[in-house]
């Protein structure tokens, strides 16, 4: 630390971070709270803390990992504070934690990977989902999440009642995440 | 069916906010069990919107990144530029060649500044609402809660470890003027918690293993959050806690958490005067 009088620290460093690391950041923290609003909150969480806490004089690999430990936690937060939910995934917050999904680069050089990667992984881990599912469970979850058709239109398309719809598809998301359950752990 | 309507009821206002690309209402969700489906549905949803290329959800709105932009720049500007004299209850500030340490010239977060009641650019003070107003406020909280300040009114920041003696998953203990606690470094991030247990005042020790504050008088172990992490409700949802024979008997407010702030490798707590 001897140059810490002149640490590359300022508004232009953290511009810097900033820039290469918004939108993989904000991907990152979308992808599991699923809405834009709480996702932009979030994300503004992140790059707020990190310009009081962040140590802007270390190389990027390092600043990248503490971005994403720090998303990590405020998603764990969300859900915790929202829903009372136990830590999300606590195998993934041990020390040396790193995202392992590969559209969500810990280097910079990910950043370089094809936008439809992202697409094509999305879809992937949509279908093997589903794909679990019982038939008219995964029906009215592909026709309300995919479609993105309302119950009354989903009802229609299944030809049920709109409350038979809203039953179906809670139980549909209740298997799923016991589903969801069984492949993490 | 029937004993599923009302529950299905209201889950389709989270699935409806959701899938309409707005923000779900915590409200919506009645259970433990349906906090998992909400975080199934969110995952879900992010997925498909993801999956259906062109989708505007998965990429941040440009004019969000702008405003983020603005407020990082202001608000680190603020933190660059601001030198302040520490302020001290009831005194003048000490004169700027005055020698007491670190401590006489540091640069003050955005927080500290809001905190101590200093004048912030108006951009600060929207930015600070901004983060205020990341949840809804459906917990009610004690004064003890994790989100208050622990101080109202002048302090001052005390240097309390160097950021190099609290690695993640370490804790150290401090003691202030008007305080004491831990400082702990919950993967990366920073936090200051007091070491005065909720319920009945006992000091709290850390326990490395467990990464958890423990209370000597009745068992009560708070997380790196400060929460209660063996009361009944995390009991039930976590089938147990570290070897405890039964839960906690009640609940407890979270532990109250110091303003903290890193600068310079060092990390400061934000304290009064006696």
């Amino acid at each position: 630390m001897a140059t810490s009088s002149e640490r590359p620290s300022g508004p232009g460093r953290f511009e810097e971070i900033y820039d290469a690391q918004v939108v993989a950041i904000y991907r990152f923290i979308y992808a599991r709270v699923g809405n834009a609003p709480d996702a932009e909150d979030l994300t503004a969480q992140v790059f707020m803390r990190a310009v009081e806490q962040l140590d802007t004089t270390r190389d990027m690999g390092q600043i990248i990992s503490w971005l994403y430990r720090v998303s990590q936690n405020a998603i764990a937060d969300y859900w915790r504070a929202f829903y009372r939910l136990p830590v999300i995934g606590t195998d993934q917050l041990g020390p040396g934690w790193e995202p392992s999904d590969t559209t969500e680069p810990a280097t910079a050089s990910g950043a370089d990977e094809l936008p439809t990667a992202g697409h094509e992984r999305a879809r992937r881990q949509v279908d093997s989902l589903l794909r679990r599912l019982p038939a008219n469970y995964r029906r009215v979850l592909e026709l309300r999440f995919l479609q993105r058709l309302s119950v009354a239109e989903t009802a229609d398309r299944m030809g049920i009642t709109r409350g038979n719809a809203k039953v179906l598809q809670y139980r549909a998301l209740r298997k799923s995440a016991l589903v969801a359950e069984v492949t993490d752990g | 069916m029937a004993d599923e309507k009302d529950p299905a009821e209201r889950f389709e206002h989270y699935l409806e906010a959701l899938i309409g690309g707005g923000r779900p209402s915590p409200e919506d969700v009645g259970s433990p069990d349906e906090a998992g489906m909400a975080r199934t549905a969110a995952e879900l949803a992010a997925a498909a919107s993801v999956a259906q290329s062109g989708a505007p959800a998965a990429d941040p709105d440009p004019a969000f990144v702008e405003q983020l932009r603005l407020r990082m720049r202001q608000a680190d500007q603020a933190i660059a530029s601001v030198q302040v004299s520490l302020p001290v209850r009831g005194a003048r500030p000490p004169a700027p060649a005055e020698p007491a340490g670190q401590l006489t010239r540091i640069r003050v977060s955005r927080r500290g500044l809001l905190q101590a009641g200093i004048g912030a650019a108006a951009g600060l003070a929207a930015g600070a609402l901004g983060i205020a107003a990341l949840r809804p406020q459906s917990r009610s909280r004690t004064l003890l809660g994790g989100d208050s300040p622990l101080i109202k009114g002048p302090g001052f920041w005390q240097a309390v470890a160097p950021l190099a003696n609290v690695p993640p998953g370490g804790a150290l203990r401090f003691t202030t003027a008007s305080f004491a606690g831990y400082v702990v470094n919950d993967n990366g991030e920073v936090r200051a918690l007091s070491s005065v247990c909720t319920h009945m005042g006992c000091t709290l020790y850390y326990r490395p293993d467990w990464k958890d504050l423990r209370c000597p008088c009745h068992g009560a172990s708070f997380d790196l959050n400060g929460q209660l992490a063996n009361g009944r409700d995390r009991w039930k949802q976590t089938g147990g806690y570290n070897g405890d024979a039964s839960a906690y008997p009640v609940s407890l407010p979270d532990l109250a958490r110091p303003t903290v702030m890193v600068r310079d490798g060092q990390i400061y707590v934000w304290t009064a005067q006696i």
